[in-house]
Order: structure tokens, then sequence, then C-alpha cells
């Protein structure tokens, strides 16, 4: 009986809690009204954002850019493409304003010639079973796994379930994902406990500021098909705001002493997808690649 | 106006969860004794359940899971219409499992890690499988046992068998076939390592689950492949999209998750069943702290005579999941594919040094 009352109670004053902690959102009427002129881009007004059930920005969702970085992340002329005599406008790629802060990528001397040598073999693929499959081809066009931060541009949407302990990260492109840890212990310690394509990730907050703090990278993922690359002592930090309720702006410093004179940055929105009832469907690219990486050691093949 | 009154809602805030905390132990002890609360299939909630919520209110999921388990899939013919085991019984058969487990790891190892058990098979032995009081995971038809193929459905797997010697029902002993990849089983090119349901492997039947605002994701660590679970009640989609592990829509159903799953990929289906008629129904119950009880209802007119369940304790298991990458160092589709070609090239040679003879 007394049980019954207290289940009732709650019940009841649920949709109380939920009304009571919306109130802080309601700055949000102000901040919509003065934004009734078309905003400047790159410039959003004040915004406070929804929170989780636990007092958290609200992160939840599913996201995508629309800047062109995967084919280069410094400015580039629209291009048309490998096999244009086949692919035509299919295959051809768009030019776009690149996302690196100041515009260029302080390489080494050294690093900067093998940057170019990438992207002259970026579809020489040459698959063997250890690692000299990785010396040649953009990991992309291999459909192995983008790394960070080239999964946030790829030209496919990605999704965010947000809990408290972790933020997991699912991307369309081969379904990758990333587990965001947002307390260290015994069993997600700071250091990596191996080397992964898409990283060893910890997060927390800086007030309202998501902060992704990611080591243990495989030296294989690039960040772009101009050939831009790192090696296994790159360190992103990547920091994630959401500016309105479609946008996040998100910015990546890129650390990696063995490539790089110096940290540079990269940043651009990410945009909610709208679709009524929008979710991620399949991308699995490894069925779409086999012939490409496989077909030497295919019956009948000329090699 | 919203100044006062949101001083008072969010006293009043307080109070309620306040109130809602001191409330948690007796809700559970609530839901415990009345067992299938708000459950409309009777049986489909286990009577005992444990409650931790989720900050949003949701019955807490989350965590690492594995699906290991010594129980076999059909109950062996000697139980005959034994749904329990002793305690003995279930004793002997764990300590069985272990042993087997053990063995399996160590019998396993090679000369290169990348095939060394005692590298890849974190075993049973070493996860921690729950005892299970079961003498099969199937539990419906209550003889245990999954129910006859309808005659369509036994043509379509006696062709599988025929068809293609790396796939599902060929007969093992056939020489191997890799003339290109296609030929290789859907695990060997990385592409599906199958599910749902979620079933006990040999090893590696491990899983995340993290509850976010408005969806359940469910990772697999085998490929990390990922289902994603959206809880808004959306219709399902149309028949114009497939997916590799079906689509899912969930609801919860007392302290029950239920998930529907149709839409699955022609050819990757469970025990090839008709993509177009497979239907598939999860319940997930947190039973106690270590245990998710998982039941799954399979329901496929053209593929199978009548309906079936079977009941798969998920035990907690220390995370975190790795990365799997499976197609970005697929060692198996180069060995199989060259290893095919080393073949016929030695016995081409042989060939043509008998004619020189």
């Amino acid at each position: 009986m007394k049980v019954t009352v207290l289940v009732l109670l709650v019940a009841v004053c649920a949709p109380i809690v939920v009304q009571a902690q919306s109130t802080p959102q309601q700055p949000l009427a102000r901040t919509a009204s003065a934004a009734a002129k078309i905003p400047a881009p790159g410039e959003f007004p004040p915004y406070k954002p929804p929170r989780t059930a636990d007092g958290k920005p609200d992160f939840n969702g599913i996201w995508q850019s629309f800047v062109t970085a995967d084919i280069d992340v410094r400015d580039h002329d629209a291009q048309p493409g490998p096999h244009p005599d086949v692919m035509g406008a299919y295959g051809a790629w768009p030019g776009g304003q690149g996302i690196v802060e100041g515009g260029e990528i302080p390489y080494k001397p050294e690093a900067l010639a093998q940057k170019k040598a990438n992207a002259e073999k970026r579809m020489v693929i040459n698959i063997t079973s250890d690692d000299r499959r990785h010396e040649t081809g953009d990991p992309e066009l291999k459909c192995y796994r983008p790394g960070i931060p080239r999964a946030n541009y790829e030209p496919f949407p990605f999704q965010i379930i947000q809990s408290t302990d972790n933020i997991v990260m699912v991307y369309e492109f081969e379904h990758a994902l990333r587990t965001i840890y947002m307390k260290e212990d015994k069993e997600t310690p700071k250091d990596p406990p191996a080397d992964s394509w898409m990283g060893w990730s910890h997060g927390h907050f800086e007030g309202d500021t998501l902060v992704i703090d990611s080591t243990g990278f495989v030296p294989y993922t690039w960040f772009d098909r101009a050939g831009d690359y790192h090696s296994d002592a790159l360190h992103v930090v990547e920091r994630y705001n959401l500016v309105s309720p479609y946008h996040i702006m998100y910015e990546a410093t890129i650390e990696d002493p063995n490539v790089f004179t110096r940290p540079w940055k990269v940043s651009f929105p990410l945009y909610r997808r709208m679709e009524k009832n929008i979710q991620l469907v399949d991308f699995d690219c490894v069925e779409f690649v086999e012939k490409m990486l496989y077909g030497p050691y295919y019956k009948n093949s000329s090699k | 106006m919203g100044k006062r009154f949101g001083v008072h809602s969010n006293v009043w805030a307080v109070v309620i969860a306040i109130a809602a905390i001191l409330a948690v132990p007796a809700l559970v002890t609530a839901q415990t004794t009345s067992g299938v609360a708000g459950n409309k299939d009777k049986g489909a909630a286990p009577k005992k359940t444990w409650v931790s919520r989720t900050a949003d209110g949701q019955p807490d999921l989350q965590g690492y899971w594995t699906s290991l388990s010594f129980t076999a899939m059909e109950r062996p013919a000697k139980y005959g219409n034994r749904e329990f085991l002793t305690d003995e019984e279930a004793a002997q058969i764990h300590k069985e499992g272990i042993q087997h487990s053990y063995e399996f790891t160590f019998n396993d190892l090679a000369e290169t890690p990348v095939y060394d058990a005692t590298v890849y098979a974190l075993s049973a032995w070493q996860e921690g499988v729950a005892p299970n009081r079961r003498t099969s995971l199937v539990v419906d038809p209550p003889d245990g046992r999954i129910p006859p193929l309808t005659p369509e459905a036994a043509k379509v797997r006696e062709a599988a068998r025929k068809a293609g010697p790396n796939q599902d029902y060929a007969d093992p002993n056939a020489p191997v076939k890799a003339d290109v990849a296609e030929d290789l089983n859907l695990g060997e090119r990385c592409l599906s390592f199958g599910g749902p349901p979620i079933l006990p492997g040999a090893y590696n039947s491990n899983f995340q689950i993290v509850q976010g605002t408005g969806y359940v994701m469910i990772e697999y660590e085998w490929n990390n492949e990922i289902r994603i679970i959206p809880l808004d009640g959306r219709p399902q989609l149309s028949q114009g999209l497939h997916r590799w592990h079906g689509n899912s829509r969930g609801h919860w159903e007392g302290n029950t998750l239920v998930v529907e799953t149709s839409n699955f990929r022609p050819g990757a289906t469970f025990q090839g069943a008709n993509a177009k008629t497979l239907k598939m129904t999860e319940y997930f119950t947190r039973t106690d702290q270590n245990t998710i009880e998982y039941k799954f209802t399979i329901d496929d007119p053209s593929t199978w005579t009548r309906p079936w369940s079977a009941i798969v304790p998920l035990s907690h298991m220390q995370g975190p999941i790795p990365e799997y990458d499976c197609s970005e160092n697929n060692n198996d589709a180069v060995n199989i594919l060259a290893g095919a070609r080393a073949t016929e090239k030695a016995a081409a040679e042989k060939a043509k040094n008998i004619s020189l003879r």
C-alpha cells in the first residue's frame, strides 16, 4: 500500500521535475527573437544548450559537417577525380575553403616530402598479409577506419550517444566507432592499452564545452585525400561547443612532434540532421573494395 | 513571473528528487514482487528483476556484458522434457565448460600472435560465465529444440549446403573454394559476424551497452558491429532499406527493453532465414547487478514451422571493449585467396611434370 503510494507520487511528479529542469532554458526565447535577422556565418548569438538528465550539455543527435576537407584540409580547387573518362561528374571532387587555422600545416621539411609522396600514391594499392599494406594508398580508399579528426568531416553523418560515464560516437562510414570515457579508472586508464584507428579518448566538460583528449593512434590514417598524415605520436584535443539547437562548433588541435613543427588547429561547424525520423544506415564499404584490395589474389587475375 | 515560479518549481524539484531517491528501493521491491508489471506478454519478463536507473530514469542496462555460455542451444536428448538441471548437474556442466574453454585456448597455440588463442581468445574462464540451470538455450517449443524447417526452407538450406563450401551449412570436408572474395564467408570478409540474436560464440562474445537520450546502443566486440535502437516509437523503415543486422525499434515494457527488428539483408540472416519475412523480438531484463536475462523470439513463417524462443543470460564482464580492426588487417582474406592460388599452381606444376615424364 505504502509502496503503491510512493510509486504513484513519483509517476505523477515526473512531469513537474522535467518542467522545473527546463526553466534555465528560458533565455532561449530572447535569443531567438534577437536572431530574427540573417546571421553572419561563423557568428552565433549567445546560447545556453539544453541539459541531459545529469545536467551536462546535451550533445545527443545525428551530426554532419558540410566542408570539403575530406578531399583536402587546405583550400583547394575542384578536381576531375579519378577516371573522369567513365566517372564523369559522378566522380568529380568539389573545391572548397580549407579548415586549417592560418591556412598552412606546419610540416617538418622531410614530412612535407612524405605528404607529397602520399598524395602521388593515394590510389596505389598493394595488399599483403602484413603491415606493408598500409604503406601506400589513402586508407579511406581502402575503406579503413578514418581516424580522428577525419571521421568528423567525411561526407557521412555520425551519431552521438551521450551517457554519464561514456559518450559514444558512431560513424556511418564503415560503422567506425569511438567510445569517449568520461572518467579514468581501472577499466579505462589514462594511457592507451593499445594503438587503434579511432584512438583512445577521455573527455571532460569545461563549462559547456566537451573537451576530448585522444592518443594511442595507429600511424596509418590520413587527414585527407591530399596525403596529409601523422605518426603514432598523434595527440588530438577536440572541443565541441553547442552554439545553437542545430549546430556544434568543432575545433581540433593536432599535435605530433614527429611530423609537425608545432600544434595546429582545424575548426568547422557540425550540423544537426533534422530530417524526420533520421537515422544512420549502413555504409559498409568493405564489400565495395574487395576486388580492388584482393583482386591480385583472385583466380585468373593478371598478377 | 518566470523567476518566482522558477524558484518555487526548483524547490519543488529538489523535494521530488529526494522523494524519488527515497522511493527507489521501495519501487524495486514492488516490481520484484509484482514481476511482470506493465508487461503485455505474460512470461516475457523474468520473475526477478533488479533495477538501477539512468539519470533520465530508464532501467540501466549499461556496461560490458558477455553472452558466453556452456549451455547447448538445443536440449540434449538425455534431458527429455526437463527444463532445469539440478544444482549438482549445473555445477558439473560449468566445471566441464571451463575445462573445455581452457583446453581450447591452450590447444590453439600458434607460431604467430595473430592466430594464437592465448592472445586473441579471452575465453570463458577469464570472462566469468555464470552457471545456467537451463538444459538448453531454446525455451520454446517446450522440447527445447528449434522447430522443423518449412519444406521450402529445407530446400534452400540444402542448396546452400551444395553452393559454397565456405558458407554456413556446407560440408566441412569439401575442398575450399576461394576464386574470389565472395567465395569466403561473411566473417572472413569482415562483413558480418551475425546477429541479432545475441548468442554465445566460442570466445569474444562481448558487448557494450550505452544508453543516451532516447536511444540504446549495443556494440558487439566482433568487428565492432553496432546496433542503435531508437525508443521514440518511430515507424520501421520501408522495405527499400536493408541492414546487416536488421533495423531495430525499441520500447520499454516495465523494466524490460523490448526490441523489434526486421529489414534484414538477404544472405546475412540468422540460420539463413528469409530476410523478407524474418521478424525478431528481443527482451532485455536486468535480473541482478551482474546479469541481464536476454530472451529472443524468432518469427519467420517461411523458414520455421512455428515461432521459437531462447533465453541467453548475459553476464557482467570487465571492460572496455577494444577496437576490432577487422578489414584494416584482414590477413584471412589474403591468406585464403593466396593459398588457393598456390595450391592451384602446385597442382598445375605437378600435372606438367607428370605429362613431361
